[in-house]
């Protein structure tokens, strides 16, 4: 398979994950967010937590950010739809951001790599 | 597993920072090395496919979810640790930055779990396993089960330091759970390098000699 459909293929399967991913994605708490729970006393190692569990966080003395698109969306009002736009945008950032990361140390850090007298 | 800012306190964060920058100008050096034009957008669609992948949490029972890391996949596929650890730093960075999955001060952490000892541990199980059983599904799906439950206890001890869980409580837990989530993990390296191999063998060249793996 030729670079270029590989590419495009790729980015396709990528991007249906992703846009599967707003509406099949399982809501529950990830392991950590688990174990959390667990740890206080909100949720048993094997149960499941009950629906007002939250995570208790001491943010005392800790860096606090908030992020342009918390939670892989853009806030209740556009629901699902701005799942998809965040999942789509979070994709093709990762893609470009490799993509120029590469090409920016092929370009700049390996120039003369290979040739004789470099 | 993306350890958030509320998790550790600032000066633990740093010092995760300084340790990641390490693997993280290694993982540079590889990309100097070992990256062609060729290379560089299949490794592009590697980040992208594995950013997508994270976002997708299914059930693993215990009233808790998982998704794939990404370590060893990326490993195996590129035939080098340090690959991981470059492609997982820039994901973890826009998971980070731009959506709030896993911190600022912590990401240093989230780094040094996934992708250094995920992509380590991937990477090196992988190589074992293959030539221990020759068997291409076996070494993928057991290198990333351990590739995913490793880094779990690893951040178990980090969130023990950091006074967030006790430590043989959270040791339990996180194995158990990571326990649970390395088998998507493995199921899904397994069929994502089994696609890969099928669409472009000659990626894995460095990964898996000729004549390996493709039908096992």
């Amino acid at each position: 398979m030729e670079n270029r459909t590989f590419i495009v293929i790729g980015i396709v399967i990528a991007l249906l994950i992703g846009v599967m991913a707003v509406f099949l994605a399982s809501s529950q708490p990830d392991g950590l967010e688990s174990t959390a729970l667990v740890i206080q006393g909100q949720k048993t190692l094997a149960g499941s937590a009950p629906g007002n569990a939250e995570i208790h966080e001491s943010p005392d003395g800790k860096f606090s950010y908030t992020a342009p698109m918390p939670d892989y969306s853009l806030g209740e009002k556009l629901g699902p739809w701005g799942g998809i736009i965040a999942i789509i945008a979070g994709t093709l950032l990762a893609f470009g951001l490799v993509l120029g990361s590469s090409r920016l140390i092929l370009t700049f850090w390996s120039r003369g790599k290979g040739k004789p007298g470099q | 597993m993306h350890i958030p800012d509320s998790f550790m306190p600032l000066t633990q964060g740093l010092v995760y920072w300084a340790i990641a920058l390490v693997f993280i100008g290694l993982s540079l050096r590889w990309a100097r090395k070992d990256m062609s034009e060729d290379r560089i957008p299949i490794v592009a669609v590697l980040a992208a496919g594995i950013f997508a992948l994270q976002s997708f949490n299914l059930p693993v029972s215990m009233g808790t979810s998982g998704h794939l890391v990404g370590g060893a996949l990326a490993a195996i596929v590129l035939g080098s640790p340090f690959a991981a650890v470059f492609i997982l730093t820039l994901v973890l960075i826009v998971q980070g930055v731009i959506f709030g999955d896993g911190g600022i001060t912590t990401m240093g952490a989230n780094i040094i779990n996934m992708g250094v000892i995920g992509g380590f541990v991937g990477f090196y199980s992988f190589k074992g396993l293959m030539r221990a059983t020759g068997n291409m599904n076996i070494a993928c799906f057991s290198a990333a089960w351990l590739a995913c439950f490793i880094p779990a206890l690893a951040a178990a001890v980090e969130m023990f330091l950091a006074g967030t869980f006790p430590l043989r409580e959270g040791l339990i837990a996180m194995g158990v759970y990571h326990a649970l989530i390395g088998i998507i993990e493995g199921f899904v390296t397994v069929v994502a390098i089994r696609l890969i191999m099928t669409a472009r063998p000659d990626i894995m060249k460095l990964a898996v000699p000729a004549g390996q793996g493709v039908g096992a």
